[in-house]
């Protein structure tokens, strides 16, 4: 009978794996993604006038994309007001800063309202935009806004993503950053490396995981058999303990 | 069967952790106090408190269910006294240099002290070493004593037979007894708990005294602190499950439980499940391998399974429809099971990667390790201190106020609890020794907090005079 229950409970595990899978892969380390991949260039348009595409823009000055909706209840306002704020306080001009609707209800009214509601509609290094070809662009970034017909929101992160002036994904940032990290996302676009983790040094003996630039991948390192050997001692001591423990047994 | 010196020592340990309990819930109550900016004190205060708080509450938890299990444990074989005496002595003198480190040096790297926090020394520059000297100290001692007790075990009992393996057949030959099982499974848990301290210690001395030749990989330091420290946290449980299972029916008047199949499959699989379920602390850090977190969550369910499943399955079968003989001690095993079920569904939302990302950082966390801790084996130690002060002490001390201290112990443990998980469901952040404005609700829940904690350190006093005041008898008593 028991061997029923085991049975189902196997395939309940194999079940919740696959689950697991889905969560690891809907919610993980999306800061990684498309990076060093090349931005769509979709078409912009600013108003009934003008309209361009994002690797123009990005020719002669790296960008800062952030991606908004004009009618977010959510984080969309403090994003654009602390990424305003942090780059005045950065106060540097050898960069341009797009902020494009992925809400396809947005007009080219409502941005203009954003824009000036923000008292960034003059300000030359500041483009706001609509395009028809968002889809593209979002994948080419790696964002994924969920649309949540109950709420009439998306959810999405707050996202800012540095693109150098080849139109290539440089870097970067979900959440809501400190001017350090926006310095960091600049300073990426113009070509300089920025560490996102501290890489292994000489003096640096046991890594977890050993990275090979030339295929890409991540070997097993030393520091991983550490991991292991508090369980691999602990059975050896067992094993030693019954040996010694053995003549004491009546 | 029990020895007079194994009568006294236990009691020894009794008094010395309920004073150090009543000296951490204060600390505790101080820190939601300053949260609820009804005292202030400094951050460097305020987190250093912190840092005491929780390591000595883990420490002495860990050595009060080691007491309680060593103590039983000359019921089925010869337990050496030295271990036992090495234990308390390297406990004391550990703890010593740790609120040394804290309350004079400062130092106040939170109790999980994740690397490399010791080493941005905004303390005594003597503090980090001696903090981790301290770590150490302890650390040996509890190994030299758990390594002792699985020599006494093992002198008894064949490797298969203290793991019930003869169990997953039918009719077994020899019985092992549900509390050497279980004994068994957390002292090896905890073995290698403890030697994931001293490979993480090691690692951190070396980098302490390499002056900047040698550092360490974050990633391999932060699985080694969350094997050491998640390990041992949910290995003290265990030790206070192996008490419940040798006490409950004992004390409830009932015949006594036995080993099945399924508690001896159950307890087994436990083993494993427990010594990787600590890779759901690893969820936010990205360099992770997608393998592991899947692991740390998988394993973080089905480590609940077999624990908390048939150990609430045998309480529930115990007393369901059955005349018991309720007493204090009883009772508080009872309410501990519950207590430990209800922190433990809180910390498999938690450890649900979804859910995680979401409240990893939020009161959500406390409130479900207090919850299993103060309302789960705090409870099952005292009920076992219960047991033992009112087994061992002269006769001539009455129970009294036991309907006041146990609904005191109730409604502030509850409460307390309560305000935690509102304030997780509020997104309020945790380790913030202030809260900033955005957080309206944050200072109101503490200060109830507060309130709460002060009627559940009420309810402590009570047990902590009547125990140690029996206890203390059986210190200085000449005979048994």
């Amino acid at each position: 009978m028991y061997k029923n229950y085991i049975f189902i409970f196997l395939i309940a595990l194999v079940f919740s794996a696959v689950d697991v899978m889905g969560q690891v892969t809907q919610n993980g380390w999306k800061e990684e993604r498309q990076i060093y991949q090349k931005v769509y260039d979709a078409k912009l348009v600013m108003d009934e006038q003008r309209s361009t595409t994002i690797l123009q823009l990005a020719q002669t000055k790296p960008l800062i994309i952030a991606l908004v909706f004009t009618r977010c209840t959510g984080v969309c306002s403090p994003f654009l007001l602390q990424l305003k704020e942090n780059l005045q306080l950065i106060g540097k001009k050898n960069f341009n800063v797009l902020v494009i609707s992925f809400d396809v209800r947005d007009s080219l009214k409502d941005m203009a309202m954003l824009a000036q509601i923000f008292d960034l509609k003059t300000n030359p290094q500041w483009t706001f935009a609509v395009t028809g070809a968002i889809d593209s662009l979002n994948n080419s970034i790696g964002f994924d806004p969920v649309w949540d017909a109950k709420r009439q929101q998306f959810e999405h992160d707050a996202i800012a993503v540095g693109v150098n002036t080849e139109g290539i994904i440089t870097k970067k940032l979900i959440g809501m950053r400190n001017s350090k990290d926006l310095e960091l996302l600049i300073k990426s676009s113009e070509g300089e490396f920025s560490p996102s983790y501290r890489l292994p040094g000489k003096s640096n003996l046991f890594s977890c995981f050993n990275y090979n630039p030339q295929t890409g991948k991540n070997m097993p390192g030393l520091g991983l058999l550490f991991i292991l050997l508090p369980a691999v001692i602990t059975f050896l001591l067992l094993v030693f303990i019954n040996l010694l423990a053995k003549n004491y047994r009546t | 069967m029990e020895t007079i010196k194994a009568k006294k020592i236990t009691a020894l340990w009794i008094v010395v952790v309920l004073v150090l309990f009543v000296v951490s819930i204060v600390l505790g109550i101080l820190m939601r106090l300053n949260q609820a900016e009804i005292i202030h004190h400094s951050p460097v205060t305020f987190y250093g408190n912190m840092t005491t708080h929780g390591l000595t509450m883990i420490g002495i938890w860990f050595v009060a269910g080691m007491a309680g299990v060593n103590f039983l444990m000359q019921r089925y074989v010869t337990v050496s006294l030295w271990p036992n005496i090495a234990g308390l002595i390297f406990t004391v003198v550990g703890l010593t240099l740790l609120w040394v480190s804290t309350f004079i040096g400062n130092f106040h790297a939170g109790w999980t002290f994740l690397y490399p926090l010791p080493f941005k020394v905004m303390w005594a520059s003597w503090a980090t070493p001696m903090f981790l000297c301290s770590l150490t100290v302890m650390g040996v001692g509890w190994l030299i004593w758990s390594l002792g007790m699985v020599m006494q075990l093992l002198k008894r009992y064949s490797i298969s037979q203290v793991f019930a393996w003869q169990h997953f057949r039918k009719n077994p030959k020899v019985e092992t007894p549900p509390f050497v099982l279980i004994s068994m499974i957390t002292l090896v848990g905890i073995i290698a708990s403890l030697l994931a301290a001293v490979v993480l210690l090691v690692l951190y001395f070396m980098e302490l005294f390499s002056s900047g030749s040698f550092v360490n990989d974050a990633l391999l330091m932060k699985n080694l602190t969350y094997f050491f420290g998640h390990t041992i946290a949910n290995e003290m449980l265990y030790l206070g499950l192996a008490v419940l299972y040798e006490l409950f029916s004992e004390v409830s008047g009932r015949p006594k439980w036995k080993t099945t199949w399924y508690i001896a499959v159950a307890w087994n699989l436990s083993l494993i499940f427990i010594l990787t379920a600590f890779f759901h602390h690893l969820y936010m850090d990205f360099v992770q391998p997608e393998g592991l977190q899947i692991v740390g969550q998988l394993a973080s369910y089905l480590a609940s399974l077999p624990a908390a499943g048939v150990t609430v399955f045998s309480v529930i079968i115990a007393v369901y429809r059955t005349r018991i003989k309720w007493s204090l001690t009883n009772l508080l095993f009872f309410i501990g099971v519950a207590g430990w079920v209800i922190g433990g569904l809180g910390a498999l939302i938690d450890a649900t990667i979804s859910n995680n990302f979401v409240l990893h950082n939020t009161l959500w966390v406390p409130a479900h390790f207090h919850t299993y801790n103060a309302m789960g084996n705090v409870l099952f130690s005292l009920a076992f201190f219960h047991w033992f002060a009112m087994q061992f002490a002269s006769n001539n001390i009455r129970e009294r106020f036991t309907k006041a201290k146990l609904g005191l112990l109730i409604l502030g443990g509850a409460g307390f609890l309560a305000v935690f998980y509102i304030g997780g469901a509020e997104s309020i952040p945790r380790r913030y020794s202030n809260y900033p404005a955005e957080f309206p609700f944050a200072q109101m829940l503490a200060y109830a907090g507060a309130i709460f904690a002060t009627i559940y350190l009420t309810a402590i006093l009570f047990f902590f005079l009547n125990i140690s005041k029996r206890c203390i008898k059986i210190i200085f008593s000449s005979s048994s």
